[in-house]
């Protein structure tokens, strides 16, 4: 079978479509790994209940109102691309990156507070499992909203080639997608 | 009539999309429910089907009308399901060794 991202008529669009959805199918098993990894030593054993009792329900409910806001502002950019709205492009990107700098803000703010009461990675299996999750996605949003600053700042590009932001809005929204199986697997569960 | 044409375009592109801001209010709604139904007084199990299919729902949402998979078909739809797939599977395989195991 010929493979479709190398065929002459290809447009880069579909091409660049293919690779990001390459790169995000890697990324699946990557978080994949670790909640399947969660949710079998959870399974496996007592008392995990009573350590996530120290996380805030609030503060990670705003955080995912945060992330879900921007998922909507994200593809609002990519709409405005389409229409070759440059107006439109930066506002909708500078309201992504502004959310995605605030769930790392309270991010920090919730690791501070656990790591001022001496809860640390290796405190308890949850706890290690707790920061390299939050930490491995917090890494994601990071990359996420340097490349959204990117586009932002080449807005003007962005618009003459509106599948570029489609491709970043793909990530940010798998690394969405990947906080709204975390949150109720960490926080309510 | 070229901005006949031109405007006939800009509708048809608006129906291609849905109303973006229509998923974000069900997306909210699913997130507060999510909240609510941890605190339902129900079986711990129930609790947790309960929570996960929300979020399953949520998943979807995002994936089917931000991420355009509703309108994608083939190679990429694979990409997207194949792994997931792999990772429900990984994580059944698991359990008898983990979860379930006798001394």
């Amino acid at each position: 079978m010929e493979a479709i991202a190398t065929l002459p008529g290809a447009a880069a669009a579909h091409r660049g479509k293919v690779g990001i959805w390459w790169f995000l199918a890697s990324e699946i098993m990557v978080f994949g790994g670790l909640i399947a990894s969660y949710i079998i030593s959870r399974m496996g054993g007592p008392g995990w209940e009573a350590e996530a009792h120290h996380l805030s329900v609030p503060l990670a409910s705003l955080n995912t109102l945060i992330l879900l806001t921007s998922s909507l502002t994200m593809v609002l950019a990519c709409a405005a691309a389409e229409r070759r709205d440059l107006g439109g492009v930066r506002t909708y990107l500078l309201c992504t990156i502004v959310l995605g700098l605030a769930f790392l803000g309270i991010k920090a703010f919730e690791y501070s507070g656990k790591i001022a009461a001496g809860i640390l990675p290796g405190s308890a299996p949850f706890w290690s499992f707790y920061y390299t999750m939050t930490g491995l996605h917090g890494l994601h949003v990071l990359a996420g909203i340097v490349v959204n600053t990117l586009f932002f700042l080449g807005a003007a590009k962005v618009v003459r080639h509106p599948h570029r932001v489609e491709m970043g809005g793909l990530y940010w929204h798998f690394v969405d997608v990947v906080w709204i199986f975390l949150f109720p697997l960490l926080y309510l569960a | 009539m070229s901005s006949d044409k031109a405007h006939a375009a800009e509708i048809s592109l608006e129906r291609a999309h849905p109303s973006y801001v229509g998923i974000w209010v069900w997306l909210v709604l699913l997130m507060v429910a999510g909240v609510l139904a941890s605190r339902l007084p129900l079986d711990h199990s129930a609790v947790v089907t309960l929570i996960f299919a929300i979020a399953a729902v949520k998943a979807g949402l995002v994936a089917l009308y931000y991420m355009g998979l509703r309108f994608e078909r083939g190679v990429i739809y694979a990409m997207a399901l194949v792994p997931l797939a792999l990772v429900v599977m990984l994580t059944f395989l698991l359990l008898p060794d983990f979860v379930f195991h006798h001394h």
